[in-house]
Parts: structure tokens; C-alpha cells; sequence
């Protein structure tokens, strides 16, 4: 199977909103196989994907398989949900779509982990966030594939009136990844947050575009994105944020902050406000460079080694992410984090 | 009995930015001893101890540095740190996302690392910090922040205090630690210094202000102008210049 060859639109490299991402490679690659991957969780309803979605990205995934699985929360929980997702096939193409609801005043929480040890193989992963009102789900992802593999990541979220979603979204695979965030606000009062830190090495090819856009008055979106790259990876992070006419009184932030480490490692970073009324609130800022040399001379001055100053600084700037997920336990899981637990 | 000579500074000549900063410079520092460094700004002050800390700014282009009978121009600045040298920062930097708590744990247990010591437990730590910061009524809660991250100007210096207390540095150089600092923080800064003096521990400061000279008498006093020394003497130079200012000892001050 190649992706080039399916029936459906695709994103093309000349599209303003794909610039800078080679899908070449990853187009043109002959699968062997196709598979659906299956979610631990049993007993979930399936349904067809029926919903238009702004990314053409969500195309891949449900040209191959249309058929979506649906969690549906509808009591609080104690404790997160996790979904532990390894493929160990090579030469495959697995399909994974699933639709998160979470009912009306309901509190959730869902990480998901996305790993891998085969060769060759992709994941064509797509969500679809459903908040009813006043609901609230802090959903976590990380993806930490190795790098011969690809990942297509497309989600969608769809907030009611009063509900809040923040989503930490972590990147340490080596791999070839593209990641969509996509929330159109149609109601009021709507919180949505979106943090990711995007730690990259060796040949890591990654892209993320995030796209909000506000059309009902007094909600909130703020995007921060953190991004160390050593040796040879590549970032590209385009966050565009529309603010219409009748979201007045809108929040829409945006942030990236990257770090390179490396003379090799690249950063495409574009943030994008594109704003229609005067009463709201926004803002954008990207920043990229090293580490701070006289932050590296102080704690040396202290009898620490560079090495150690070294990590020191990357934990402080990558923390701000870690530290701002709520949950503790999820937090917990988070510090702990080692890809070789689960291959 | 004759006294080690812990610091020997030989014709030292420093460029910072292309620009010969010290032309020649030579000082000598044997063990307890207390040394002043004044001079008009630009003389070369804050240059010389920014050298000896190993600061990347700072390029030494001539001269000898000898500390504790080793050649301290082959140390980096984390060697020269566990071999016991301290610079007080000017300005401190902020570390936000540092906890200054893990930092100062992390610098004491290189600097034991480094003298062939096992590693100090939370515990311990907690418990040295709980004494030593009593003693200067000090408080403790600076601990508990980001390193420096939004510390006031008077915090900061009393950050430095703490890692003083802790590191027991040998060469203890500091850059104008009074400046901002009321007369009640410079009586604690004075007071946690001369706690420190045992008769091995050295001393190297820059000040402007003689309050602070009162309070830590040194032993000798250098007039640092362009680059070099061109006047030394005891704790009455300091009152001499103090009264009479640079001029009447024959140095012009460009700033003015």
C-alpha cells in the first residue's frame, strides 16, 4: 500500500499549511500490510467516521479504515485511563481511530503511549475529542516510536459551552511524525490548552500544526510549545489561531520556545494570529537559541560539571511542560517515563 | 611560622572583547589573608576575579596564575570551584526551573565527589542548611525557590551567603557584595565572612564602600588603576582614599 495511491486527498508539500514537511519518504513507501490496531479496552462501541475534518491528515487513517472505536466517560474516575499502544510488525501500516467523549460535568483524564520496535511500520492514528458541557479531560500523549518508523497523529477536538480540555502532547521518538491539533470553537466559554514539549535527537523528523479557531465569544486557547533538538532532528511547529468576528472577548495565545543543541538540528517555527475584532486578548512569541551560558557558568562556578549544568538547564526548560500537567498521578508517570518499559 | 602562599598572580595580562583589560598584573595571597581591591571603574576590578573564576569572557593573553601550587590557567571553571576558589557574582543569574535547594545539593556533593567524599543524603542536607543558615538568621525559604528566578537584589547576595556557608570555599573572592545592600545585610554579610576566617580561608573583595572595610578589616589594601596595581598598603589606605579620593593619590579617574 502506498499512501500516495489512495483514493482520497492528501497533503501536499506545496500547501501553504504543509510547508517545509518532506512526506516524500513516508508518500511513497510500499506497506506490506494494512491492520487495524486494536485498543486494549474491551467492549467499545464501534461506529463509522462520519465527521469532515479541517486536516487532510485524518484522510489517511480513515481511507484505510473508516470504522471508529468510541470511549465514552461517563462517570468520574479515580485515576487516569492508559492506553499503552507498541506495534512490533514491520513493514505495516496500522490504523487506530478513536473517538474520546466525556459527558456532561464529568472530569477525565487519558495518556496514551504511542511506542514501537518495529521496522519500517506507521501509525495512522486518529481522535476525536468530544467534551459535553462542563466536562473537563486533561488528555496526555506521548509518541516515542524508533526511526525507521512514521507516525500520522490527527486530532480533532470538539468542545460544548463551559468545558475545558488541556492536552500535553510529548515527543521523543526518532522517527518521521507529523501531529495535527485541530479545535474549531463554536461555543462559549470554552478552555482549551494545548502544552507540548518536543524532544528530539539523531534524525528525528517532526512536525507539528496546531489550528484553533474561535467563533463563538469568551473563550480561551493557549498553545505553548517547548523544543530541544540535538544532533541532526528537525521541528517544524506552525500554530495558527483565528479569532472571527463573533469571538469577541476571545483569550488566543500562542508560545514556542526552542532550544537547539546542536549546529546540525533545525527549527521551523511559525506562529500565526489571524485576528477580525478589536476586543480580545492575544498573543505570540517564538524564541529559539541555545542554552544561556552565563546560566552554564554559574552552576559551574559551583563545582558542577559542564555536563550536569548542562541537563540541569535542558530539565528547567522542559519542566514547565512536565509541570503543568494537573493530575500527580499522571505527573508521576510522566517523570518516570522510560521508553524501555514498554518494548 | 611563615604562611602558604595559596594565590600567586605573576604579570597577568587579561583581554575582554579584543580590549587588554589587566596589563601586567601581579598580587600575591598567602593563607588567611585579607585582601581589598579598589580602583575607579574600569580599572580592572571585577576583570581580575572574573579571570581567576575562569569566566569565558575573560582571555588571558600573558602571565601566570598559581593557586595551591597548580597552574589554575589549565583548570576549567568547575575544577577551579572544587579546588575551593568562590566568586561572589555582581548580579547573580536567574535560573528559573533550577530549584536552588537541588542546585546547592548538587554543587556540595560535586565538590565532595571531587575530594574523594561519599555523597550527602537529603537529610544531612537539610539538617547542615537548617544550621548554618540559623547561625545569620537567614532565611531558609530562598531554598525552596527557583535559583535566583525573581529573587530581590538583597536575596540574591544572601543566596550567595548560603552557598558560602555550605561550599567552605578556600579563596573566597567577592565582587562588590555590599552594593544595594543595607547597613543590616552588609553587618550579615560581614558577619557570615568573618565566621569563616580560620586562619586558612583567604579573602579577595571589591568594594567602593568602606562600611564594609570596617567591618572585615583587611590586612592589605591594592589600588588597582589601568590594568595594573599601582598602590598598595593597609586598612589606611582604604580611610585615606575614603577621605581624599583618588586624585590626591595621584590616579585620574577618566570617569569623571
Amino acid at each position: 500500500m502506498l499512501i500516495n495511491e489512495l483514493n482520497t486527498k492528501i497533503p501536499k508539500k506545496s500547501e501553504e499549511e504543509f510547508l517545509k514537511i518532506n512526506f516524500d519518504s513516508l508518500f511513497s513507501y510500499d506497506f506490506k500490510e494494512v491492520k487495524t490496531y486494536e485498543l486494549d479496552i474491551m467492549g467499545l462501541k464501534t461506529i463509522k467516521d462520519e465527521n469532515s475534518y479541517e486536516s487532510v491528515l485524518f484522510n489517511i487513517t480513515k481511507s484505510l479504515d473508516d470504522n471508529q472505536k468510541v470511549l465514552t466517560i461517563n462517570k468520574n474516575i479515580a485515576e487516569p485511563i492508559f492506553l499503552i499502544h507498541k506495534i512490533k510488525e514491520d513493514e505495516t501500516f496500522f490504523t487506530n481511530s478513536l473517538k474520546i467523549e466525556v459527558k456532561e460535568n464529568i472530569k477525565a483524564q487519558v495518556v496514551e503511549v504511542f511506542v514501537s520496535e518495529s521496522n519500517n511500520s506507521c501509525y495512522g492514528v486518529n481522535r476525536n475529542i468530544v467534551l459535553e458541557e462542563n466536562a473537563s479531560l486533561e488528555y496526555v500523549k506521548i509518541q516515542d516510536i524508533n526511526a525507521s518508523s512514521s507516525m500520522i497523529f490527527s486530532n480533532c477536538a470538539t468542545q460544548t459551552k463551559n468545558s475545558k480540555l488541556k492536552i500535553t502532547n510529548f515527543e521523543f521518538g526518532e522517527g518521521f511524525i507529523i501531529n495535527s491539533f485541530e479545535n474549531i470553537i463554536n461555543e462559549e466559554f470554552v478552555d482549551y490548552e494545548l502544552n507540548g514539549l518536543i524532544k528530539l535527537l539523531n534524525e528525528a523528523n517532526n512536525a507539528t500544526l496546531v489550528k484553533t479557531i474561535h467563533n463563538e465569544k469568551n473563550s480561551i486557547s493557549s498553545i505553548n510549545y517547548k523544543n530541544s533538538l540535538k544532533n541532526s532532528s528537525k521541528a517544524v511547529v506552525k500554530i495558527k489561531s483565528i479569532v472571527n468576528e463573533n469571538a469577541l472577548f476571545s483569550k488566543a495565545f500562542q508560545n514556542c520556545n526552542t532550544i537547539l543543541l546542536s549546529d546540525d538540528a533545525t527549527i521551523f517555527a511559525q506562529p500565526h494570529l489571524e485576528i477580525y475584532i478589536d476586543e480580545l486578548e492575544a498573543s505570540h512569541g517564538t524564541t529559539t537559541g541555545s542554552l544561556n551560558k552565563e546560566q552554564l557558568l554559574y552552576l559551574q562556578s559551583r563545582g558542577i560539571s559542564k555536563d550536569e549544568a548542562y541537563d540541569m538547564l535542558l530539565e528547567a526548560f522542559e519542566s514547565s511542560i512536565k509541570n503543568n500537567i494537573e493530575d500527580e498521578i499522571i505527573k508521576e508517570f510522566i517523570q518516570n517515563y522510560k521508553k524501555e518499559q514498554y518494548v | 611560622m611563615e604562611k602558604n602562599i595559596i594565590l600567586k598572580i605573576e604579570d597577568l595580562k587579561v583581554n575582554i572583547n579584543d580590549k587588554e583589560i589587566l596589563k601586567g598584573l601581579d598580587l600575591e595571597i598567602k593563607e588567611g589573608e585579607i585582601h581589598a581591591l579598589m580602583g575607579t571603574n574600569g580599572a580592572g576590578k571585577s576583570t581580575l576575579v572574573k579571570t581567576l573564576s575562569g569566566h569565558y569572557d575573560c582571555v588571558v593573553n600573558d602571565g601566570k596564575i598559581t593557586y595551591k601550587n597548580k597552574d589554575l590557567l589549565e583548570m576549567d571553571v568547575t575544577q577551579r570551584a572544587n579546588e575551593g576558589i568562590f566568586m561572589s557574582f555582581q548580579s547573580p543569574v536567574e535560573v528559573s526551573g533550577v530549584n536552588n535547594s537541588y542546585f546547592l545539593k548538587t554543587a556540595m556533593n560535586a565538590k565532595r565527589a571531587y575530594a574523594g567524599l561519599p555523597e550527602m543524603d537529603a537529610m544531612e542536607f537539610l539538617k547542615l542548611t537548617k544550621e548554618e543558615t540559623a547561625k545569620f538568621s537567614i532565611d531558609r525559604k530562598l531554598l525552596q525557590r527557583d535559583l535566583n528566578d525573581g529573587f530581590s537584589g538583597g536575596e540574591k547576595k544572601r543566596n550567595e551567603l548560603i552557598q558560602l556557608l555550605m561550599l567552605k570555599p578556600d579563596l573566597i573572592m567577592l565582587d562588590e557584595i555590599d552594593s544595594g545592600l543595607d547597613v543590616d545585610a552588609i553587618k550579615t554579610v560581614a558577619n557570615v565572612i568573618n565566621s569563616m576566617l580560620d586562619g586558612k580561608k583567604s579573602i579577595l573583595m571589591i568594594t567602593h564602600y568602606d562600611r564594609l572595610l570596617e567591618l572585615i578589616k583587611p590586612d592589605f589594601v591594592h589600588i588597582l588603576h589601568d590594568g595594573k596595581i599601582v598602590k598598595t598598603g593597609d586598612y589606611t589606605l582604604a580611610l585615606e582614599l575614603d577621605e581624599k579620593g583618588y586624585e590626591a593619590i595621584g590616579i585620574n579617574d577618566v570617569n569623571k
